[in-house]
């Protein structure tokens, strides 16, 4: 098999471009997906139906729909409504974090379910208000549970962001498909972006195992 | 070993179900027309692979391929007297599997004929003459390919309208957008997030002539926009080239070209740049 890895090279440039964009798109969807995802999943375990059923039908909604038919519903049909026009990065970056929210909503729910209800009555008999028991009883033990299906969901969003390159965000796999449309040839662009991702992913992966352990 | 033999049956019977659906293809046999005598002895059923999302050129209706390329491809091997098979890989899967040459011989869908792809591929001779226009919004200030310097431009990657753009505007300029399709650079266009499209003069044309409230018009640019020639996509060294030349070239002379032109494009094709 014929790689021609000179290809490769004009285009380090634009891959390095590219995989800034990646990882901005990337962290910007966690940051603001894991925060609208608190407010998601505390509406969710909500007691009162009006805050608990329109949570439950976003998480329904975009764990259930494609991340692409979302993805092209905000930039063709929200950032227009928003700004007037289409914007790919603004629009990659609302996607991703509309649909990550859903994610850690449940992530949140079940790392705070999962702590005994005892510990929840020991607080309340020690005299400690709802707000103190979350915050000194419940969340640092939920929070330590919850850690490792955070990794697997970031990991799994800078994947996910590949797809904003069908809206010309102008991330890694954008100037994959721009490469390979000059040449026409397909491994040298994909095994490119398929490496660069590995190197992203795995980084990130060890980076989270030593916040497991440090936790 | 009982339990080794079903589980490799199953695994077998997996197989041959998955291959079976999976490709649904055009059987046509060219021998039943009079071919030309020269490839009789030729009884190689030859498959191409086509990307079918190019209408009108080439298409999916439900289940079945159309298009103009289509039907040219089944004029030449008929008039060659070759049996052939098309079927709609894709674009990806397509250059790979012709490139390989192994499973499928041959591309039929609109590939232009560029030096630099000529690297890689060989080529029929051009059997279709096309050339990219400019769509914008009536009342525009562009008026040349030039103009859409610092402008925003949406194509198609890897078509010759993104050739041509990035030679204009730079490789590398985030102002050209390249979509996956032509159906989404039209969108971005509707939707204020582009000035101008550029692609084929065949979809441009369909585009106005599918939406007339939009109020778009094309713009020719013969300076910067040089007509551009499709040719059947080969692998590299491959024999077919040399046995389907002349069946192209039959039938431009025989007018079975023209008639095909006429029924897709409603008017005469010019030929003269194709021999």
């Amino acid at each position: 098999m014929d790689f021609k890895f000179d290809i490769i090279w004009g285009y380090l440039p634009l891959f390095w471009k590219g995989t800034l964009y990646t990882i901005l798109i990337s962290l910007s969807g966690v940051a603001l997906g894991s925060i609208l995802g608190l407010f998601v999943g505390f509406g969710k375990m909500s007691r009162r139906w009006y805050l608990r059923w329109p949570m439950q039908s976003y998480i329904n909604f975009f764990r259930g729909t494609p991340l692409l038919v979302q993805i092209y519903m905000v930039h063709f049909g929200l950032m227009p409504l928003i700004l007037g026009k289409t914007n790919s990065i603004a629009a990659a970056i609302t996607a991703l974090s509309l649909n990550a929210a859903a994610y850690t909503a449940e992530i949140y729910r079940a790392g705070i379910q999962s702590i005994d209800k005892g510990q929840t009555e020991a607080a309340h008999s020690l005299g400690m208000t709802h707000f103190q028991t979350m915050r000194f009883i419940i969340l640092p033990q939920a929070i330590r549970r919850m850690i490792p299906a955070f990794g697997n969901e970031f990991i799994v969003l800078v994947k996910d962001s590949s797809l904003t390159a069908l809206i010309t965000a102008p991330e890694i796999m954008y100037w994959a498909g721009v490469m390979k449309g000059q040449y026409i040839r397909i491994w040298e662009p994909y095994l490119t972006a398929a490496f660069i991702y590995f190197i992203l992913t795995y980084s990130l992966s060890k980076l989270l195992n030593w916040i497991e352990r440090k936790a | 070993m009982k339990k080794w033999l079903a589980s490799a049956i199953i695994t077998l019977m997996a197989v041959v179900i998955v291959t079976g659906c999976g490709a649904k293809t055009n059987n046509n046999a060219g021998s039943e027309a009079s071919g030309n005598t020269s490839n009789s002895g030729d009884t190689t059923t030859y498959k191409f692979a086509t990307d079918a999302s190019y209408a009108p050129m080439e298409f999916m209706d439900k289940d079945e391929l159309k298009g103009f390329d289509i039907e040219f491809l089944d004029a030449v091997m008929k008039q060659a007297g070759l049996k052939y098979e098309v079927t709609n890989t894709g674009w990806d899967a397509m250059l790979e599997s012709v490139k390989q040459g192994t499973e499928y011989q041959g591309g039929v869908s609109s590939v232009s004929i560029t030096d630099d792809r000529k690297q890689t591929y060989d080529y029929s001779m051009p059997y279709f003459e096309s050339r990219n226009v400019i769509l914008v919004k009536e009342g525009s200030d562009i008026k040349s390919a030039t103009d859409l310097k610092g402008k925003k431009v949406a194509v198609q990657t890897g078509t010759t309208a993104d050739i041509l753009m990035t030679k204009i505007m730079g490789n590398g300029d985030t102002n050209l957008k390249k979509f996956d399709s032509n159906a989404v650079a039209l969108l971005e266009l509707d939707q204020g997030g582009a000035d101008a499209v550029v692609a084929d003069v065949a979809i441009v044309q369909y585009y106005i002539q599918q939406n007339p409230d939009k109020k778009y018009v094309s713009i020719e640019d013969n300076t910067n926009f040089a007509p551009e020639y499709y040719g059947l996509l080969f692998p590299k060294g491959s024999d077919l080239a040399a046995k389907v030349d002349p069946a192209i070239k039959a039938i431009i002379d025989n007018g079975t070209y023209a008639e095909l032109y006429k029924k897709w494009f409603g008017e005469e094709p010019n030929t003269d740049n194709l021999k």
